[in-house]
């Protein structure tokens, strides 16, 4: 056993745990959320407490993040579908204001599910 | 020697990880609005300018169904009602043609409940626009009126240059039918482009090709009353998943829900029912048979499916009991506690 020996093992026994936590485990989700208003998107990250105002196509859509959560406070729609949405704390989770056309999305590495029947 | 061992099995390790670091093809997902809804694509491939190709493919089939067949925007297909409605023969083309015929049949099939030719009732009741309409709901005189009139597509005569109808009533919406058959022509025209792992996700209502990679794609199936899922589903190779739910487009007025699903033989919102589920290959048969079945409620789905061809239905009442086809029972997963289900037995 040389130290060139010792260098390998030492080298590779420090080697091992980065790529096992890099390339085979996933991350879990709900730390950002895409808001796509029109056809332009926008990543915002969960991390701090704060309230969005965005201008969309009828007029302005309010947004609150919380805790880790996301939802629509205020819209200038009739339906307040967005609204009745509620938080979205798992990723792959959505709420959408269509007539807005501004829609909201729970982003993560690993959702449940690849897509949401309704 | 131990420690030789040692190198050796830490190098051999080490070698099989960095051999696996090829990244494997990702999930790219775009999201769109079209179709009058938020549209999701997700395609499996390493490749995300394949990703963008296949967004691009289904928005531009998704927009030129929109602009041919939208109800109350002018379109080829209101310009086809207003000269229904003064007993003229229209001059078709041959997709158009095709479009009809399909929905035709699909009709028939349902016997009628899937019903394309009550624009005029829909839009009495104020579905005719891009915002939920707020009550109140229409004279009971003024529903009455319009379902004597009997609209139908039985009372339509079609050729595949032409399309005429002896009732002027007939005011064709294909909201419950048009989805899908866009869908089904995104989905093929990806196919065309080499694009074998999708799913293409209008408002909701799905078709899925392929997989996702190693395992098949997962989809969760919207709780008809609460936040989250009531249950999901893992698709096979290319299939079509649509629900119909009271909760979609809907007005409250004075206490009581109407929602956009009106039953033809009544005039108004179907009842009962909170949603039906359908699994089949073809886009357009599911998203008709959604409606239908919503509509044909506890006491007749059974009948309905059966005429449709539809094998795999899932339809939840009001009381929030389930009611699933064997067929459908034996590849869903439910995923809330306690869920009242009944398997239909028989035939179907």
């Amino acid at each position: 056993m040389t130290r060139a020996d010792y260098c390998i093992v030492l080298f590779a026994a420090l080697l091992l745990p980065y790529l096992y936590i890099t390339q085979w485990t996933g991350n879990e989700a709900g730390t950002t959320a895409s808001i796509i208003n029109g056809n332009n998107t926008t990543q915002v990250s969960l991390a701090h407490d704060h309230t969005l105002e965005i201008a969309g196509a009828l007029g302005t859509s309010v947004i609150k993040i919380e805790g880790g959560k996301i939802r629509f406070v205020s819209a200038p729609c009739l339906g307040k579908q967005c609204i009745h949405s509620g938080w979205l704390q798992h990723a792959g989770e959505f709420a959408a204001c269509l007539p807005n056309r501004i829609s909201i999305a729970l982003l993560g590495e690993a959702p449940r599910f690849d897509s949401i029947n309704f | 020697m131990r420690l030789r061992r040692l190198i050796l099995l830490l190098l051999t390790i080490l070698m099989t990880l960095t051999a696996c670091s090829e990244p494997p093809p990702q999930v790219h997902k775009a999201r769109l609005f079209t179709l009058g809804t938020l549209v999701d694509v997700s395609v499996l491939d390493r490749d995300e300018a394949t990703a963008q190709k296949a967004t691009n493919i289904v928005e531009t089939e998704l927009a030129f169904i929109n602009t041919q067949w939208h109800a109350w925007r002018d379109s080829p297909l209101t310009k086809i009602n207003r000269q229904l409605a003064q007993r003229k023969k229209v001059a078709i083309d041959t997709s158009t043609y095709r479009f009809i015929k399909q929905a035709q049949t699909l009709a028939a099939m349902s016997n009628q409940l899937f019903n394309p030719a009550i624009g005029s009732l829909v839009g009495l009741w104020g579905f005719h626009s891009d915002n939920t309409p707020v009550g109140p709901p229409p004279a009971e005189a003024t529903i009455e009126a319009r379902v004597k009139e009997a609209p139908s597509m039985a009372s339509i005569t079609l050729t595949p240059t032409t399309i005429s109808s002896n009732n002027p009533a007939v005011q064709l919406d294909f909201g419950a039918f048009g989805k899908g058959y866009a869908i089904d022509r995104a989905i093929e025209k990806l196919k065309q482009a080499g694009i074998e792992n999708a799913i293409v996700n209008a408002g909701g209502d799905l078709r899925a090709i392929g997989s996702k990679g190693e395992r098949p794609w997962r989809i969760g199936i919207r709780h008809p009353t609460e936040a989250g899922v009531i249950a999901s589903i893992e698709t096979r190779g290319d299939e079509s998943l649509f629900t119909s739910g009271n909760y979609e487009r809907f007005f409250d007025f004075d206490g009581k829900r109407y929602h956009h699903i009106i039953d033809p033989r009544s005039g108004y919102p179907a009842t009962g029912t909170l949603s039906v589920t359908v699994i089949h290959r073809n886009a357009a048969t599911a998203d008709a048979a959604a409606t239908a079945l919503f509509i044909a409620g506890t006491q007749q789905w059974q009948q309905i499916a059966r005429q449709m061809g539809i094998d795999e239905v899932m339809l939840i009442d009001r009381d929030l009991t389930i009611y699933m086809t064997p067929e459908m029972a034996t590849r869903i997963h439910i995923e809330i506690d306690d869920a009242n289900i009944r398997i239909a037995g028989g035939q179907i």
